[in-house]
């Protein structure tokens, strides 16, 4: 197998255990962003599809926070959190997923002295956002269509 | 333009250097110096000049809007040039051949000097936004706790 294979499949394996986080970044924003601000989800959505460096959607979820007072506003749920929605994802992508690619680069051997490993290390990277944020725009979409439901109810 | 190496190179590079080195900078500036966050028309035109120009008109407008007779309540934009036109110096002179292994012709390090400086001030304005949010709300918050 080689290396880029290798690494989607420990990125697979490595969303499993970040889905219950992915769920309260998911909550958050249906509560902050409603149904209403949907295009907030798919925009970030688009960019971390189609970025090819993690600094482009740390600099689009800053913009976006600085932009509009729905990204900076906490969340009061059951598990809530004081933290304002743009920070708190920020926060967890630059710590907690971090932490993951190192775990993942250490298991196959990829260093940060190369070219070709910090490339990797940076493809590694963006996979496990790219993960994240689609499972915080599921639950995100999951929750907002209840809200609709009950409207139309 | 850049090979598909180099483009490579530039990404490792916004990520790891230039994006935690732009927001070292900006948080040097605001949070220990004490200047205030560039405002929205600064961030707007130093944005447009470094998405379309050529670097040495990007250098050019750097040097401008330094040398500009700015009034007392505006002279952080003056800082803010100054430090920028330092920290694009320093990274051409001492950093840029080592980092892409280029030889001594001058327009290859111009080209990838524009591309490496669009990251580096699309990486300050992001920053430069969030801080200027968290100082308004700073300002804000003590008025709202007095009442």
């Amino acid at each position: 197998m080689n290396t880029e294979m290798q690494i989607l499949r420990e990125v697979n394996i490595t969303a499993e255990n970040f889905y219950d986080d992915a769920m309260e970044h998911g909550k958050h924003a249906a509560y902050v962003l409603t149904k209403a601000h949907r295009s907030q989800m798919t925009g970030l959505e688009n960019i971390a599809d189609s970025a090819p460096k993690v600094s482009d959607i740390l600099d689009y979820i800053k913009r976006q926070t600085a932009r509009f007072p729905y990204w900076r506003q906490s969340f009061p749920g059951e598990k809530p959190s004081d933290e304002a929605f743009g920070e708190r994802l920020k926060k967890y992508l630059e710590d907690n997923l971090v932490k993951k690619r190192d775990a993942i680069c250490n298991t196959l051997k990829i260093g940060d002295q190369t070219d070709q490993h910090k490339t990797w290390r940076r493809y590694t990277y963006l996979l496990l956002i790219r993960q994240f944020i689609r499972q915080v725009v599921a639950e995100y979409e999951y929750r907002v269509s209840f809200e609709l439901d009950r409207k139309r109810a | 333009m850049p090979s598909e190496g180099q483009l490579r190179q530039l990404w490792n590079l916004s990520d790891n250097v230039l994006y935690p080195e732009a927001v070292t900078f900006l948080r040097r500036l605001v949070n220990e110096q004490g200047c205030a966050t560039l405002p929205a028309s600064q961030v707007t035109g130093l944005l447009n000049i470094a998405n379309a120009s050529i670097y040495s008109e990007l250098v050019r407008f750097i040097r401008h809007q330094q040398e500009r007779n700015w009034p007392e309540s505006k002279k952080d934009i003056k800082i803010f040039y100054a430090e920028l036109e330092k920290w694009l110096t320093t990274f051409r002179n001492r950093r840029l051949r080592d980092e892409f292994h280029l030889g001594r012709g001058n327009q290859e390090v111009d080209e990838l000097m524009a591309l490496l400086a669009r990251e580096f001030i699309q990486h300050l304005v992001a920053e430069n936004g969030v801080l200027a949010v968290r100082r308004a709300s700073a300002r804000v918050q003590p008025r709202v706790q007095k009442r």
